[in-house]
Protein backbone atom coordinates (compact mmCIF):
# COMPACT_ATOMS: atom_id res chain seq x y z
CA UNK A 1 0.00 0.00 0.00
CA UNK A 2 2.60 2.29 0.55
CA UNK A 3 5.41 1.92 -1.79
CA UNK A 4 8.70 3.20 -1.40
CA UNK A 5 10.04 2.69 -4.94
CA UNK A 6 8.09 5.55 -6.14
CA UNK A 7 9.26 7.78 -3.38
CA UNK A 8 12.69 9.14 -4.83
CA UNK A 9 10.91 9.56 -8.64
CA UNK A 10 9.10 11.73 -6.98
CA UNK A 11 11.00 13.62 -4.72
CA UNK A 12 12.96 14.85 -7.70
CA UNK A 13 9.62 15.94 -9.19
CA UNK A 14 8.32 18.13 -6.18
CA UNK A 15 11.76 19.15 -5.34
CA UNK A 16 11.96 21.09 -9.06
CA UNK A 17 8.72 22.99 -7.41
CA UNK A 18 10.70 24.51 -4.48
CA UNK A 19 12.12 27.30 -6.26
CA UNK A 20 9.21 28.48 -7.44
CA UNK A 21 7.54 28.62 -4.32
CA UNK A 22 10.32 30.33 -2.43
CA UNK A 23 10.96 32.75 -4.93
CA UNK A 24 7.13 33.70 -5.17
CA UNK A 25 7.03 33.59 -0.98
CA UNK A 26 9.81 36.14 -1.14
CA UNK A 27 8.20 38.51 -3.60
CA UNK A 28 4.79 38.11 -1.72
CA UNK A 29 6.95 38.92 1.96
CA UNK A 30 8.89 41.85 0.40
CA UNK A 31 5.76 43.30 -0.97
CA UNK A 32 3.16 42.58 2.55
CA UNK A 33 6.37 44.06 4.52
CA UNK A 34 6.66 47.34 2.44
CA UNK A 35 2.55 47.78 2.94
CA UNK A 36 2.29 46.45 6.37
CA UNK A 37 4.95 49.06 7.22
CA UNK A 38 2.81 51.74 5.42
CA UNK A 39 -0.10 50.53 7.64
CA UNK A 40 1.99 50.81 10.61
CA UNK A 41 3.52 54.00 10.19
CA UNK A 42 0.04 55.71 9.03
CA UNK A 43 -1.57 53.99 12.69
CA UNK A 44 1.57 55.04 14.55
CA UNK A 45 1.54 58.48 13.53
CA UNK A 46 -2.49 58.26 13.51
CA UNK A 47 -3.03 60.15 9.98
CA UNK A 48 -6.58 61.17 10.30
CA UNK A 49 -8.95 59.22 7.72
CA UNK A 50 -6.90 56.49 6.80
CA UNK A 51 -6.58 55.56 9.99
CA UNK A 52 -10.18 54.51 10.00
CA UNK A 53 -9.83 53.09 6.36
CA UNK A 54 -6.94 50.96 7.27
CA UNK A 55 -9.13 49.57 10.44
CA UNK A 56 -11.80 48.68 8.14
CA UNK A 57 -9.35 46.92 6.01
CA UNK A 58 -8.36 44.80 8.65
CA UNK A 59 -10.91 43.92 10.21
CA UNK A 60 -12.22 42.55 6.19
CA UNK A 61 -8.84 40.51 5.96
CA UNK A 62 -8.77 38.94 9.03
CA UNK A 63 -12.37 37.68 8.88
CA UNK A 64 -12.50 35.90 5.45
CA UNK A 65 -10.58 32.99 4.98
CA UNK A 66 -7.86 33.36 2.51
CA UNK A 67 -9.26 30.85 -0.08
CA UNK A 68 -12.33 32.84 -0.56
CA UNK A 69 -9.83 36.18 -1.23
CA UNK A 70 -8.08 34.42 -3.54
CA UNK A 71 -10.93 33.17 -5.36
CA UNK A 72 -12.36 36.84 -5.22
CA UNK A 73 -9.16 38.29 -6.55
CA UNK A 74 -9.19 35.49 -9.33
CA UNK A 75 -12.70 37.03 -10.39
CA UNK A 76 -12.52 40.18 -9.61
CA UNK A 77 -9.00 41.71 -10.40
CA UNK A 78 -8.90 41.19 -14.17
CA UNK A 79 -12.39 43.33 -14.53
CA UNK A 80 -11.41 45.46 -12.62
CA UNK A 81 -8.10 46.26 -14.15
CA UNK A 82 -9.69 46.22 -17.43
CA UNK A 83 -12.13 49.22 -16.25
CA UNK A 84 -9.17 51.28 -14.70
CA UNK A 85 -7.27 50.79 -17.68
CA UNK A 86 -9.82 51.88 -20.37
CA UNK A 87 -10.61 54.50 -17.98
CA UNK A 88 -6.85 55.77 -18.54
CA UNK A 89 -7.65 55.17 -22.22
CA UNK A 90 -5.43 52.10 -22.32
CA UNK A 91 -6.46 49.17 -24.54
CA UNK A 92 -4.94 46.10 -22.49
CA UNK A 93 -6.66 42.45 -22.20
CA UNK A 94 -5.87 42.31 -18.26
CA UNK A 95 -8.11 38.67 -18.34
CA UNK A 96 -4.75 37.40 -19.82
CA UNK A 97 -2.95 38.16 -16.43
CA UNK A 98 -1.24 35.24 -15.21
CA UNK A 99 -2.78 33.35 -12.48
CA UNK A 100 0.50 33.80 -10.42
CA UNK A 101 0.08 37.41 -10.27
CA UNK A 102 -3.24 37.33 -8.86
CA UNK A 103 -2.13 34.61 -6.23
CA UNK A 104 0.80 37.12 -5.46
CA UNK A 105 -1.44 40.24 -5.09
CA UNK A 106 -4.36 38.45 -2.99
CA UNK A 107 -1.69 36.63 -0.58
CA UNK A 108 0.19 40.30 -0.26
CA UNK A 109 -3.46 41.85 0.42
CA UNK A 110 -4.25 38.86 3.50
CA UNK A 111 -0.78 38.85 4.61
CA UNK A 112 -0.16 42.95 4.60
CA UNK A 113 -2.90 43.33 7.34
CA UNK A 114 -0.94 41.02 9.73
CA UNK A 115 2.53 42.55 8.66
CA UNK A 116 1.32 45.90 9.75
CA UNK A 117 0.32 44.23 13.11
CA UNK A 118 3.61 42.75 14.00
CA UNK A 119 5.35 45.84 12.71
CA UNK A 120 2.92 48.09 14.64
CA UNK A 121 4.01 45.89 18.03
CA UNK A 122 7.60 46.60 16.89
CA UNK A 123 6.87 50.00 16.67
CA UNK A 124 5.70 50.73 19.90
CA UNK A 125 8.24 48.61 21.71
CA UNK A 126 10.62 51.56 20.60
CA UNK A 127 11.67 53.56 23.37
CA UNK A 128 10.86 56.99 23.26
CA UNK A 129 13.14 58.44 25.35
CA UNK A 130 15.86 56.85 22.69
CA UNK A 131 14.10 59.21 19.52
CA UNK A 132 14.50 62.60 22.29
CA UNK A 133 18.37 62.01 23.20
CA UNK A 134 18.42 61.49 19.16
CA UNK A 135 16.77 64.83 18.64
CA UNK A 136 18.47 66.73 21.36
CA UNK A 137 21.40 65.87 19.93
CA UNK A 138 20.51 67.63 16.57
CA UNK A 139 19.52 64.18 14.32
CA UNK A 140 17.23 64.57 11.54
CA UNK A 141 14.25 62.16 11.25
CA UNK A 142 16.09 60.45 8.37
CA UNK A 143 19.26 60.15 10.72
CA UNK A 144 16.86 58.92 13.74
CA UNK A 145 15.18 56.49 11.41
CA UNK A 146 18.22 55.02 9.93
CA UNK A 147 20.77 54.95 12.56
CA UNK A 148 18.21 54.63 16.07
CA UNK A 149 15.09 53.11 14.86
CA UNK A 150 15.01 50.58 12.08
CA UNK A 151 17.77 48.72 13.35
CA UNK A 152 15.91 48.41 16.35
CA UNK A 153 12.64 47.45 15.31
CA UNK A 154 13.67 45.29 12.88
CA UNK A 155 15.33 43.02 15.40
CA UNK A 156 12.14 43.22 17.45
CA UNK A 157 10.50 42.06 14.65
CA UNK A 158 12.71 39.06 13.51
CA UNK A 159 10.84 36.16 15.22
CA UNK A 160 6.91 37.25 14.19
CA UNK A 161 9.06 38.16 10.46
CA UNK A 162 10.06 34.35 10.50
CA UNK A 163 6.76 32.79 11.15
CA UNK A 164 5.00 35.02 8.60
CA UNK A 165 7.19 34.11 5.60
CA UNK A 166 6.18 30.51 6.63
CA UNK A 167 2.52 31.08 6.84
CA UNK A 168 3.46 32.82 3.02
CA UNK A 169 4.90 29.29 2.20
CA UNK A 170 1.61 27.76 3.13
CA UNK A 171 -0.86 30.29 1.74
CA UNK A 172 1.02 30.00 -1.82
CA UNK A 173 -0.86 25.96 -1.38
CA UNK A 174 -3.80 27.73 -1.54
CA UNK A 175 -2.64 28.42 -5.71
CA UNK A 176 -3.33 24.86 -6.54
CA UNK A 177 -7.39 26.30 -6.75
CA UNK A 178 -6.77 28.84 -9.43
CA UNK A 179 -3.76 26.56 -11.39
CA UNK A 180 -0.36 28.10 -9.38
CA UNK A 181 2.10 25.34 -9.01
CA UNK A 182 3.66 25.38 -6.07
CA UNK A 183 5.30 22.25 -3.64
CA UNK A 184 1.73 20.75 -2.58
CA UNK A 185 0.82 21.60 -6.56
CA UNK A 186 3.20 19.85 -7.67
CA UNK A 187 2.72 17.29 -5.44
CA UNK A 188 -1.15 16.46 -6.21
CA UNK A 189 -0.09 16.69 -9.88
CA UNK A 190 2.85 14.11 -9.39
CA UNK A 191 0.64 11.85 -7.45
CA UNK A 192 -2.62 12.28 -10.64
CA UNK A 193 0.03 10.86 -13.05
CA UNK A 194 0.87 7.60 -11.10
CA UNK A 195 -1.72 7.06 -8.06
CA UNK A 196 0.42 7.04 -5.33
CA UNK A 197 -1.26 9.65 -3.28
CA UNK A 198 -0.11 9.48 0.22
CA UNK A 199 3.37 8.91 -1.35
CA UNK A 200 3.80 12.59 -2.84
CA UNK A 201 2.12 14.25 -0.10
CA UNK A 202 4.02 12.60 2.66
CA UNK A 203 7.15 14.27 0.57
CA UNK A 204 5.67 17.45 0.68
CA UNK A 205 5.15 17.17 4.10
CA UNK A 206 8.74 16.55 4.76
CA UNK A 207 9.68 19.65 2.36
CA UNK A 208 7.89 21.47 4.69
CA UNK A 209 9.01 20.94 7.35
CA UNK A 210 12.63 21.00 6.40
CA UNK A 211 11.69 24.43 5.15
CA UNK A 212 10.53 25.52 8.14
CA UNK A 213 13.21 24.19 10.48
CA UNK A 214 16.33 25.80 7.79
CA UNK A 215 13.96 29.02 7.99
CA UNK A 216 13.42 29.21 11.72
CA UNK A 217 17.54 28.25 12.07
CA UNK A 218 18.36 31.65 9.72
CA UNK A 219 16.34 33.52 11.67
CA UNK A 220 17.81 32.83 14.85
CA UNK A 221 21.62 33.08 13.54
CA UNK A 222 20.71 36.58 12.17
CA UNK A 223 19.05 37.40 15.34
CA UNK A 224 21.79 36.52 17.76
CA UNK A 225 24.24 37.83 15.05
CA UNK A 226 22.71 41.32 14.97
CA UNK A 227 21.43 41.61 19.03
CA UNK A 228 23.89 44.27 20.42
CA UNK A 229 25.71 42.74 23.52
CA UNK A 230 25.26 45.14 26.35
CA UNK B 1 -29.34 31.34 -3.17
CA UNK B 2 -27.84 32.24 0.40
CA UNK B 3 -30.88 29.77 1.84
CA UNK B 4 -29.20 27.12 0.64
CA UNK B 5 -25.84 28.25 1.25
CA UNK B 6 -27.01 28.20 5.13
CA UNK B 7 -28.84 24.61 4.28
CA UNK B 8 -25.01 23.08 4.60
CA UNK B 9 -23.72 25.13 7.58
CA UNK B 10 -24.56 22.66 9.54
CA UNK B 11 -21.78 20.29 8.53
CA UNK B 12 -19.62 23.30 9.00
CA UNK B 13 -20.54 23.93 11.93
CA UNK B 14 -20.41 20.32 13.15
CA UNK B 15 -16.84 19.96 11.49
CA UNK B 16 -15.70 22.99 13.53
CA UNK B 17 -17.22 21.94 16.79
CA UNK B 18 -15.94 18.30 16.58
CA UNK B 19 -12.48 19.94 15.54
CA UNK B 20 -12.56 22.19 18.92
CA UNK B 21 -13.74 19.46 21.11
CA UNK B 22 -11.05 16.46 20.50
CA UNK B 23 -8.29 19.45 19.10
CA UNK B 24 -8.65 21.37 22.78
CA UNK B 25 -7.96 17.08 23.97
CA UNK B 26 -5.20 16.47 21.78
CA UNK B 27 -3.79 20.31 23.29
CA UNK B 28 -3.99 18.96 26.47
CA UNK B 29 -1.78 16.30 25.83
CA UNK B 30 0.58 17.64 24.27
CA UNK B 31 0.96 20.91 26.19
CA UNK B 32 1.29 18.91 29.08
CA UNK B 33 3.47 16.39 27.70
CA UNK B 34 6.04 19.35 26.12
CA UNK B 35 6.09 20.95 29.71
CA UNK B 36 7.15 17.84 31.64
CA UNK B 37 9.56 16.69 29.28
CA UNK B 38 9.83 12.52 29.34
CA UNK B 39 12.43 11.55 26.91
CA UNK B 40 11.10 9.95 23.78
CA UNK B 41 7.74 10.59 24.43
CA UNK B 42 8.24 14.31 23.96
CA UNK B 43 10.33 14.76 21.30
CA UNK B 44 7.55 12.73 19.58
CA UNK B 45 4.87 15.83 20.81
CA UNK B 46 7.40 18.12 19.34
CA UNK B 47 7.88 16.40 16.06
CA UNK B 48 3.47 16.53 16.16
CA UNK B 49 3.64 20.27 16.90
CA UNK B 50 5.37 21.54 14.53
CA UNK B 51 3.98 19.32 11.51
CA UNK B 52 0.67 20.68 12.70
CA UNK B 53 2.28 24.88 12.78
CA UNK B 54 4.79 24.30 9.51
CA UNK B 55 2.10 22.29 6.95
CA UNK B 56 -0.06 23.70 5.31
CA UNK B 57 -3.63 22.40 6.62
CA UNK B 58 -4.96 21.36 2.72
CA UNK B 59 -2.46 19.24 2.70
CA UNK B 60 -2.68 17.97 6.19
CA UNK B 61 -6.15 17.09 5.46
CA UNK B 62 -5.33 15.43 2.31
CA UNK B 63 -2.35 13.47 4.25
CA UNK B 64 -5.63 12.55 6.60
CA UNK B 65 -7.95 11.46 3.44
CA UNK B 66 -5.20 8.85 2.27
CA UNK B 67 -3.56 8.13 5.50
CA UNK B 68 -5.84 6.96 7.74
CA UNK B 69 -7.31 4.50 5.61
CA UNK B 70 -3.95 2.92 5.27
CA UNK B 71 -3.70 3.11 9.43
CA UNK B 72 -7.21 1.68 9.78
CA UNK B 73 -5.83 -1.27 6.66
CA UNK B 74 -2.85 -2.52 9.01
CA UNK B 75 -4.52 -2.59 12.10
CA UNK B 76 -7.19 -4.68 10.11
CA UNK B 77 -10.52 -3.03 10.21
CA UNK B 78 -12.53 -2.08 7.84
CA UNK B 79 -12.37 1.35 5.76
CA UNK B 80 -15.17 3.35 7.27
CA UNK B 81 -13.76 7.13 6.32
CA UNK B 82 -15.93 9.53 4.65
CA UNK B 83 -14.80 12.35 3.24
CA UNK B 84 -16.19 14.83 6.41
CA UNK B 85 -14.85 11.76 8.69
CA UNK B 86 -11.47 12.49 7.41
CA UNK B 87 -11.86 16.50 7.48
CA UNK B 88 -12.61 15.99 10.95
CA UNK B 89 -9.70 14.06 11.85
CA UNK B 90 -7.52 16.40 9.88
CA UNK B 91 -8.77 19.89 11.50
CA UNK B 92 -8.57 18.33 15.10
CA UNK B 93 -4.92 17.50 14.60
CA UNK B 94 -4.08 20.56 13.27
CA UNK B 95 -5.89 22.55 15.79
CA UNK B 96 -4.66 20.49 18.66
CA UNK B 97 -0.99 21.31 17.61
CA UNK B 98 -1.84 24.73 16.88
CA UNK B 99 -3.50 25.27 20.23
CA UNK B 100 -1.05 23.41 22.31
CA UNK B 101 1.43 26.08 21.47
CA UNK B 102 -1.10 28.62 22.89
CA UNK B 103 -1.75 26.73 26.24
CA UNK B 104 2.64 25.71 26.30
CA UNK B 105 3.76 30.00 26.88
CA UNK B 106 0.72 30.59 29.00
CA UNK B 107 1.23 28.09 31.88
CA UNK B 108 5.18 28.57 31.32
CA UNK B 109 3.45 32.58 31.92
CA UNK B 110 2.66 31.95 35.02
CA UNK B 111 4.89 33.60 37.52
CA UNK B 112 7.79 31.43 38.50
CA UNK B 113 7.01 31.88 42.53
CA UNK B 114 3.45 30.86 42.04
CA UNK B 115 4.68 27.14 41.17
CA UNK B 116 7.63 26.92 43.31
CA UNK B 117 4.77 28.25 46.16
CA UNK B 118 2.43 25.34 45.24
CA UNK B 119 5.54 23.08 44.66
CA UNK B 120 6.62 23.94 48.28
CA UNK B 121 3.68 23.18 50.12
CA UNK B 122 3.72 19.89 48.37
CA UNK B 123 1.36 19.90 45.78
CA UNK B 124 0.96 16.98 43.27
CA UNK B 125 1.43 18.19 39.36
CA UNK B 126 -2.59 17.45 38.90
CA UNK B 127 -3.28 19.83 42.11
CA UNK B 128 -0.81 22.32 41.41
CA UNK B 129 -2.45 22.90 37.83
CA UNK B 130 -6.14 22.23 39.05
CA UNK B 131 -5.87 24.80 42.25
CA UNK B 132 -2.92 27.27 41.48
CA UNK B 133 -1.29 27.30 38.06
CA UNK B 134 -4.63 26.38 35.73
CA UNK B 135 -7.14 29.07 36.60
CA UNK B 136 -4.18 31.58 35.81
CA UNK B 137 -3.10 30.39 32.73
CA UNK B 138 -6.68 30.27 31.74
CA UNK B 139 -6.51 34.15 31.39
CA UNK B 140 -3.35 34.31 29.67
CA UNK B 141 -4.57 31.49 26.90
CA UNK B 142 -7.70 33.56 26.23
CA UNK B 143 -6.68 35.82 23.60
CA UNK B 144 -4.54 33.39 22.15
CA UNK B 145 -7.68 30.74 22.15
CA UNK B 146 -10.04 33.17 20.36
CA UNK B 147 -7.21 33.18 17.56
CA UNK B 148 -6.92 29.60 17.25
CA UNK B 149 -10.49 29.68 17.38
CA UNK B 150 -10.60 32.24 14.48
CA UNK B 151 -8.07 30.17 12.12
CA UNK B 152 -9.97 27.37 12.54
CA UNK B 153 -13.05 28.72 11.12
CA UNK B 154 -10.94 30.07 8.14
CA UNK B 155 -9.36 26.46 7.90
CA UNK B 156 -13.20 25.10 7.73
CA UNK B 157 -12.78 26.61 4.31
CA UNK B 158 -10.77 24.39 2.98
CA UNK B 159 -12.11 20.83 3.54
CA UNK B 160 -14.23 21.15 0.55
CA UNK B 161 -11.01 19.78 -1.08
CA UNK B 162 -10.94 16.51 0.00
CA UNK B 163 -14.72 16.01 -1.14
CA UNK B 164 -16.63 17.26 2.30
CA UNK B 165 -19.82 18.62 1.60
CA UNK B 166 -19.76 22.08 3.38
CA UNK B 167 -20.44 25.60 2.49
CA UNK B 168 -17.78 26.11 0.22
CA UNK B 169 -18.59 22.92 -1.85
CA UNK B 170 -22.51 23.46 -1.68
CA UNK B 171 -21.39 27.14 -3.65
CA UNK B 172 -19.53 26.05 -6.34
CA UNK B 173 -22.91 23.53 -6.88
CA UNK B 174 -25.01 26.81 -7.12
CA UNK B 175 -21.94 28.41 -9.29
CA UNK B 176 -22.32 25.49 -11.84
CA UNK B 177 -25.96 25.33 -11.68
CA UNK B 178 -25.73 28.77 -13.14
CA UNK B 179 -23.48 28.60 -15.67
CA UNK B 180 -20.79 30.46 -13.77
CA UNK B 181 -22.59 33.51 -14.12
CA UNK B 182 -22.30 35.41 -10.52
CA UNK B 183 -18.85 33.84 -9.17
CA UNK B 184 -17.80 37.25 -7.97
CA UNK B 185 -21.08 37.39 -6.45
CA UNK B 186 -21.20 34.04 -4.68
CA UNK B 187 -17.61 34.44 -2.83
CA UNK B 188 -18.55 37.92 -1.49
CA UNK B 189 -21.72 36.11 0.21
CA UNK B 190 -19.20 33.04 1.09
CA UNK B 191 -17.09 35.86 2.47
CA UNK B 192 -19.84 37.72 4.87
CA UNK B 193 -20.94 34.09 6.44
CA UNK B 194 -17.10 32.94 7.07
CA UNK B 195 -16.71 36.48 8.40
CA UNK B 196 -19.50 36.29 11.00
CA UNK B 197 -19.15 33.52 11.98
CA UNK B 198 -15.89 34.43 12.67
CA UNK B 199 -17.27 37.69 14.55
CA UNK B 200 -19.48 35.62 16.74
CA UNK B 201 -16.77 33.67 17.99
CA UNK B 202 -14.22 36.36 18.51
CA UNK B 203 -17.40 38.24 20.68
CA UNK B 204 -17.44 35.39 23.19
CA UNK B 205 -14.13 34.83 23.42
CA UNK B 206 -13.79 38.49 24.10
CA UNK B 207 -17.08 38.21 26.38
CA UNK B 208 -15.05 35.93 28.68
CA UNK B 209 -11.89 37.77 28.23
CA UNK B 210 -13.84 40.72 29.73
CA UNK B 211 -15.61 38.74 33.04
CA UNK B 212 -11.97 37.50 33.80
CA UNK B 213 -11.08 38.19 37.36
CA UNK B 214 -7.71 38.95 36.74
CA UNK B 215 -8.49 41.69 34.27
CA UNK B 216 -6.56 44.05 36.69
CA UNK B 217 -4.98 46.78 35.09
CA UNK B 218 -1.97 46.27 36.51
CA UNK B 219 -1.85 42.38 35.95
CA UNK B 220 -2.70 43.07 32.25
CA UNK B 221 0.65 45.12 31.64
CA UNK B 222 3.15 43.47 33.27
CA UNK B 223 2.34 39.89 32.32
CA UNK B 224 0.78 39.89 29.65
CA UNK B 225 2.52 36.84 27.35
CA UNK B 226 2.79 38.35 23.66
CA UNK B 227 0.28 37.54 21.37
CA UNK B 228 0.89 38.98 17.80
CA UNK B 229 -2.23 37.93 15.71
CA UNK B 230 -0.38 36.36 12.61
CA UNK B 231 -2.55 34.55 9.91
CA UNK B 232 -2.90 30.60 9.58
CA UNK B 233 -3.34 28.36 6.64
Amino acid sequence: MFDTDILLQDTQEILGAVPVTLGMALTIFVLSTIVGSIFALVEYRRVPVLRELIMAYKIVFKGVPMVIVIFLAYFGLPPAFQFLLSLLGINFNAHETPNWVILVIAVTGCIAAFQSEIIKGALNAFDTGQSDAAHSLGYTNGQLFRRILFPQVVLTAIPDLTTSMMVIMKALSLGFAIEVVDIFAQSQLTAALNYYYLEAFVIAVVIYMLIAYIVTQIADRLEQALRVRT
Amino acid sequence: MIPELLSALPLTLAITFTAMFVGFCLALVAATLRVRRIPVVSHLTDLYVSYARSVPVVLQLFVAFYGLPLLVALMGAEDFFSPTIAAMVGLSFYHGGYLSEVMRPAYLAVDRGQHDAADSLGYTFRQKIARVVGPQAVHFALPGYGNSIIYLIHNVALVMYIGAADVMATAHLIMQRDYNQYQFETYLVLAVIYALMCLIAWFIVRFFELRSPMQAPEAMTTTQIKNALIASV
